[in-house]
C-alpha cells in the first residue's frame, strides 16, 4: 500500500535527478561539439548522436523500470530488472573497451 | 646585502590562508559546540598536523635562504689615503680603489682602471663557460649587458688569471649580485598546484555554504525544530568538507619525496612535486646543467684534418698548467693535460727539455716555449688563431711545409671561422726550428710554421641527450636560457637533438614589449646572452601564457628564475644560492632522474585528483540527496551523528589513496589543474550517486515499509541508506580511479583495495553491533542485502558507462 504523497515526492526526486543528469549530458555534449566545430566543421550525425547517448537511454529506461518496480513493491521484479540492466551495461562496456586509452594530443593549457 | 627578514609567526599564519583550512576550522568549531566533540578533535588534529608539516618545510627553506644570503662575505685589499690595507668587503664603499689577484673573489662591482692579463670566471653570474678577458678600455656602449662590460668586474665572480685594479662603483644590494639576491626576498610565488587547490577550496566553500544554508532554511520552513535543522545542515556541511585533503596531499607529497630521494632527487619544497609532474616547459641554463660546465679538449688536427700526435705533444710543451697530483692553471691548458692523461699520451713529452718560455699576454694573445731534444731546438707558439696565423710564414700540409699563400691563408681563416660558429673555442699551434741561444724574445715569434689547431668545448653531459629525448616523449618542451652566446647554445641544441625554432639574443629582448615577449617566448628555443632579469621575465611570460614552467640552473644568475618558476631545479654542483632558490636539487649528475621525478610528480597528482573527484562526486551526491530527502521525509534521512560517522569511515578508507597505482597512460602527458573539469565532473557524476540514494529511499519506503513515521521505521530507513550510501561512496573509487573501460582492467594498489574493502566490511556489520545501537541503527533484512548488492553493482557499471560518454567529450 503506497503512501501517495510520499511516493509522488519520491518519484519527482528520482525523475528530477535523471532529468538533471540528461540535461548535464546534453549541455556537456553540445559544449564539446561547439568547441570542436571551432576547428573542424562537422555535421551532426543523428546515428552517432544516438550512439553517444546510449547511456542516457539506459538511464531513462532505468527510471521507468525503477518507478514501476518500486510502485509495485516487488523485490523480485526489482532484482530481476537490475540483473537485466547489468547485463546490458556489461555488453556496452565490453563494446567500448578501452584498456589503455591513448591521449593523442597534448592537453591545452588553461590561461592563468 | 639585505638581510632576508621573515618572521616565524608570518610563516605559521600563511599555513592557514587557505579556504579548505578555513572551512575545516569552522566545521571543527561548530562540530565541537553542537555535534560530536570527537569529530571536532579529529578535524583539529588533522589541521594541526598539516599546518605543522607545512610550517616546518617553509620555515626551514626561509632559514636556509637567510643564511645563504649572507654567504658572500670576504676580505678585499683596498687603497685608502694612498695606503693599501685589508678590509672586510662589506665595509667597501663606492670610490675605494681595490686590487685583485688570481683566486680573489671580486668584492663589489668595480670599474677596472688597470689590468694585466686579467681574466675572470663569470659562469655563475652570466653563464659564460669560458674565462672572460677584462681590460680597462672604455667601451662606448649605450645599454650594455653585464656580458658586454669587459671593463667591469662583478661581485661574486672569480679572478682566474692576471691581476687588476679598479674603483668600486657599487656595493651590496646595488651590485648585479645584490639585485639578484633582492629578488629572492619576496615571498615564494604560488605553484600552479597551490592555486588549483585554492580554487577548489573556494568552489567547495561556495557549495557547502549554499547547501548548508539551503537545508537549514528548508527544514526550518517545513516546521522541523531549529536545533535539529541546524545540526543536520552542519552535519551535511561537514560531510562535504574534504577534511582529509591536506593530509592526503601532504602524505602523497612526502611519500613521493621519499621515493625521489632514493633516486637522489631532493625535494626542498613539497608542493613543487605536483608541478614537477605537470611541467610542460622546461627552461634550462646551459653551463653546468646540460653541460658539465668544464672546458675539455674535444679534438686536435692539422690543417688537412690529420690527427697528428705531434700537435698534442707541442701543446703539452707550450703549456702554463702546473702539473702535480692535480693539474691546475689556465682552464684550456688544464684541459690539454687532462686529455693527454686520459689517453695516456703525457709520456710523449718526456724526451723534451724546456729551455725558455715567453709567457702569455693579452697584447700578443699567445705564449711560446723553446724545447730541446737530441740537441735540436724547437720554438713552439700556442694562442688565439688570428694572432698565431699572423706570425706564420709556412703551413704544414700532409707533413710537408708549404708556403702560406693567400688562398691557403683564406681557407685556414674559413676553417677557424666555421669551427667558432659551431660553438667551439680554438687555439692554433705553430713551430719553427731555432738555433741555441741564451735567451729568446717576442721577436722570435715570426716565420713560424702553422702545425694545427686544438678544439675546445664545454660538452653536454653524457646522458643529456637521452634525458632531453625522454622529456620530449613526456610532452615537456625544452628551452635554453643562457648567458653564453648563441653559437655555443645552438651547438648544444644540435648535440642534444633539440630542434631550434628561433634564437633570441638578450639585446633583442630589451627592444621587445611585454606582449611581444609573451609571443617570442613561445616561438623561440634559445635565449642567448640573457641577464638574470631577462631569465626572470621569460619565466614570468611563460607562466602568464598558462604554462607550468620548470627552470633548471646552477649559477647565481639563475637564482631569480629558479625562485620564480613553478618548479626550480638545481644540480649538486650548483652554487649555494642557486640550490637555495631551487625547489628540487638533483644530487646525481645523471639527468635521467629528471624524467623519473616527473613521472613521480604525475603519479602524485593523479592520486590527489582521485581524492578530489571522489569528494566532489559521490560524496557531494550523497549530501545533496540527504538535503532533498530531509524536505519530504517525516524524519531525518540520517541523523547528524550517523553522517559524521560515515564521513569518518569514508576518510579512513581514503587514507591509502596516496599509495594507489596510477595507469601508465595517465602519466604520459603533463596534466593541468583545471577547475572547469572538476566542476563538470561534479555536475555529471554527482547525480549518479544521488540517483541511487533516491532509489534506496524508494526501496526502504515502499518495499520495506519504512514510510510510517515511527522511530523503528526511521531507524530502518537510516540504516538502509547508511549502508547503501557508504558502499557507493567508497566503492566508486575503483571506477573513478581509472579511465580504462571496464574499470577492472586497471589494477588498484594493494593497500587501497585492502583498506577500502575492510571499511566496507566494517560499515556493513555496524548496524548489527552495539556501536550500531549507539548510533541509532537497526539490523537490516536479508532481502535488502540482496537488493543492495544488485543495486550497487548496477551503480558501478552505470558510472563506468558514464565514463565512456564523459571522457569522450571532456578532455583532461
Amino acid at each position: 500500500m503506497l503512501n501517495l504523497d510520499l511516493f509522488a515526492w519520491w518519484a519527482i526526486s528520482i525523475s528530477g535527478g535523471i532529468a538533471f543528469l540528461v540535461l548535464v549530458s546534453v549541455y556537456l555534449y553540445s559544449n564539446s561539439k561547439s568547441k570542436r566545430k571551432e576547428s573542424i566543421k562537422t555535421s551532426v550525425d543523428r546515428g552517432r548522436l544516438g550512439k553517444d547517448f546510449v547511456f542516457v537511454w539506459v538511464l531513462v529506461g532505468l527510471l521507468v523500470f525503477y518507478i514501476v518496480s518500486v510502485s509495485i513493491g516487488s523485490a523480485i521484479i526489482f532484482a530481476a530488472g537490475n540483473i537485466t540492466v547489468e547485463a546490458i551495461l556489461i555488453i556496452y562496456l565490453v563494446k567500448n573497451r578501452r584498456e589503455k586509452p591513448e591521449q593523442k594530443q597534448r592537453p591545452r593549457s588553461p590561461v592563468r | 646585502m639585505p638581510r632576508h627578514a621573515f618572521s616565524s609567526f608570518q610563516v605559521l599564519i600563511r599555513q592557514f590562508k587557505n579556504p579548505i583550512f578555513i572551512i575545516l576550522i569552522a566545521s571543527a568549531v561548530v562540530a565541537g559546540f553542537f555535534a560530536e566533540p570527537e569529530q571536532s578533535i579529529a578535524i583539529l588534529t588533522m589541521i594541526g598536523l598539516s599546518a605543522i608539516l607545512g610550517f616546518y618545510n617553509e620555515y626551514k627553506a626561509e632559514k636556509i635562504v637567510q643564511d645563504l644570503r649572507q654567504g658572500v662575505s670576504f676580505k678585499a685589499i683596498a687603497t685608502r689615503d694612498g695606503k693599501p690595507s685589508e678590509v672586510d668587503s662589506r665595509l667597501l664603499v663606492p670610490g675605494d680603489l681595490v686590487s685583485l689577484y688570481v683566486g680573489d673573489i671580486v668584492p663589489a662591482d668595480i670599474r677596472i682602471v688597470e689590468s694585466k692579463d686579467l681574466q675572470t670566471d663569470e659562469a655563475t653570474l652570466t653563464g659564460e663557460s669560458f674565462p672572460v678577458e677584462k681590460t680597462s678600455d672604455s667601451l662606448g656602449l649605450e645599454h650594455p649587458t653585464p656580458q658586454q662590460l669587459t671593463n667591469y668586474l662583478f661581485m661574486g665572480t672569480v679572478v682566474v688569471n692576471g691581476s687588476g685594479k679598479g674603483v668600486v662603483v657599487s656595493t651590496g644590494k646595488n651590485t648585479e649580485l645584490g639585485s639578484i639576491s633582492k629578488s629572492l626576498t619576496r615571498p615564494h610565488p604560488e605553484t600552479e598546484f597551490q592555486r588549483g587547490v585554492k580554487q577548489y577550496g573556494t568552489m567547495l566553500l561556495t557549495l557547502t555554504v549554499a547547501l548548508a544554508v539551503g537545508i537549514f532554511a528548508l527544514n526550518a520552513i517545513i516546521g522541523r525544530s531549529l536545533i535539529d535543522a541546524l545540526l543536520f545542515s552542519l552535519a551535511v556541511a561537514i560531510g562535504l568538507v574534504p577534511e582529509l585533503m591536506p593530509a592526503i596531499v601532504t602524505v602523497s607529497l612526502s611519500q613521493g619525496a621519499g621515493r625521489m630521494s632514493k633516486v637522489r632527487v631532493i625535494v626542498k619544497r613539497l608542493v613543487s612535486i605536483e608541478d614537477f609532474g605537470n611541467m610542460d616547459v622546461l627552461c634550462t641554463d646551459k653551463t653546468g646543467t646540460l653541460t658539465a660546465g668544464k672546458i675539455v679538449l674535444n679534438d686536435y688536427s692539422s690543417i688537412d684534418d690529420e690527427k697528428d700526435p705531434g700537435i698534442l705533444s707541442y701543446s703539452l710543451l707550450c703549456n702554463s698548467a702546473v702539473v702535480g697530483d692535480k693539474v691546475a692553471g689556465n682552464p684550456m691548458d688544464v684541459a690539454i693535460w687532462q686529455y693527454a692523461i686520459q689517453k695516456g699520451l703525457q709520456g710523449n713529452v718526456q724526451p723534451y727539455k724546456k729551455v725558455d718560455e715567453i709567457s702569455f699576454d693579452y697584447q700578443r694573445r699567445m705564449m711560446s716555449v723553446v724545447v730541446a731534444k737530441d740537441g735540436e731546438f724547437t720554438f713552439i707558439t700556442k694562442g688565439a688563431p688570428e694572432s698565431v696565423l699572423s706570425k706564420c710564414k709556412y703551413v704544414e700540409v700532409a707533413r710537408k711545409e708549404e708556403p702560406m699563400d693567400s688562398s691557403l691563408n683564406l681557407s685556414i681563416h674559413d676553417k677557424f671561422f666555421n669551427l667558432s660558429h659551431l660553438g667551439y673555442r680554438i687555439l692554433a699551434i705553430a713551430y719553427k726550428s731555432v738555433e741555441k741561444k741564451n735567451s729568446y724574445s717576442r721577436e722570435d715569434e715570426s716565420d713560424l710554421t702553422l702545425f694545427g689547431f686544438l678544439i675546445f668545448a664545454d660538452p653536454p653531459k653524457k646522458d643529456a641527450h637521452q634525458a632531453i629525448d625522454r622529456l620530449k616523449e613526456m610532452g615537456v618542451d625544452v628551452k635554453i636560457l643562457t648567458g653564453d652566446n648563441e653559437l655555443v647554445a645552438r651547438k648544444i641544441c644540435d648535440d642534444l637533438g633539440v630542434p631550434v625554432k628561433r634564437i633570441i639574443a638578450g639585446s633583442e629582448l630589451t627592444q621587445l614589449s611585454s606582449a611581444e615577449i609573451k609571443t617570442a617566448v613561445e616561438d623561440a628555443t634559445i635565449f642567448a646572452r640573457v641577464t638574470p632579469e631577462q631569465k626572470l621575465d621569460l619565466i614570468k611570460a611563460l607562466k602568464a601564457n598558462g604554462q607550468v614552467v620548470g627552470f633548471m640552473g646552477d649559477g647565481v644568475n639563475d637564482a631569480p628564475a629558479l625562485y620564480e618558476a613553478d618548479v626550480g631545479i638545481s644540480v649538486d654542483t650548483g652554487v649555494d644560492v642557486a640550490k637555495d632558490a631551487a625547489d628540487i636539487v638533483l644530487l646525481e649528475k645523471d639527468l635521467l632522474v629528471l624524467a623519473n621525478g616527473i613521472g613521480e610528480g604525475r603519479k602524485i597528482f593523479g592520486n590527489t585528483m582521485k581524492y578530489i573527484l571522489m569528494g566532489t562526486s559521490s560524496n557531494f551526491g550523497n549530501m545533496f540527496s540527504a538535503a532533498v530527502a530531509s524536505v519530504f521525509l517525516p524524519f531525518l534521512p540520517m541523523l547528524p551523528m550517523q553522517i559524521l560517522f560515515m564521513n569518518l569511515l569514508y576518510d579512513v578508507s581514503n587514507m591509502t589513496l596516496p599509495t594507489d597505482n596510477v595507469d601508465e597512460e595517465y602519466t604520459k602527458w603533463p596534466k593541468r589543474w583545471d577547475i572547469g573539469f572538476v566542476r563538470k565532473f561534479t555536475l555529471f557524476f554527482g547525480p549518479f550517486s544521488s540517483l541511487y540514494d533516491f532509489l534506496t529511499y524508494g526501496i526502504m519506503l515502499f518495499i520495506f515499509g519504512a514510510y510510517i513515521a515511527t522511530p523503528r521505521a526511521a531507524s530502518l530507513f537510516q540504516s538502509g541508506w547508511f549502508v547503501e550510501s557508504f558502499w557507493t561512496e567508497v566503492l566508486v573509487i575503483f571506477v573513478i580511479r581509472t579511465r580504462r573501460i571496464p574499470f577492472f582492467s586497471s589494477h588498484p594498489g594493494k593497500w587501497l583495495t585492502v583498506l577500502t574493502l575492510s571499511c566496507v566490511a566494517f560499515g556493513t556489520i555496524v548496524p548489527f553491533t552495539l556501536l550500531g545501537d549507539f548510533l541509532g541503527f537497526t539490523a537490516l533484512p536479508v532481502e535488502y542485502w540482496v537488493l543492495l548488492i544488485l543495486m550497487v553493482a548496477t551503480y558501478l557499471l552505470l558510472v563506468d558507462a558514464g565514463k565512456v560518454f564523459f571522457y569522450k567529450i571532456c578532455k583532461f
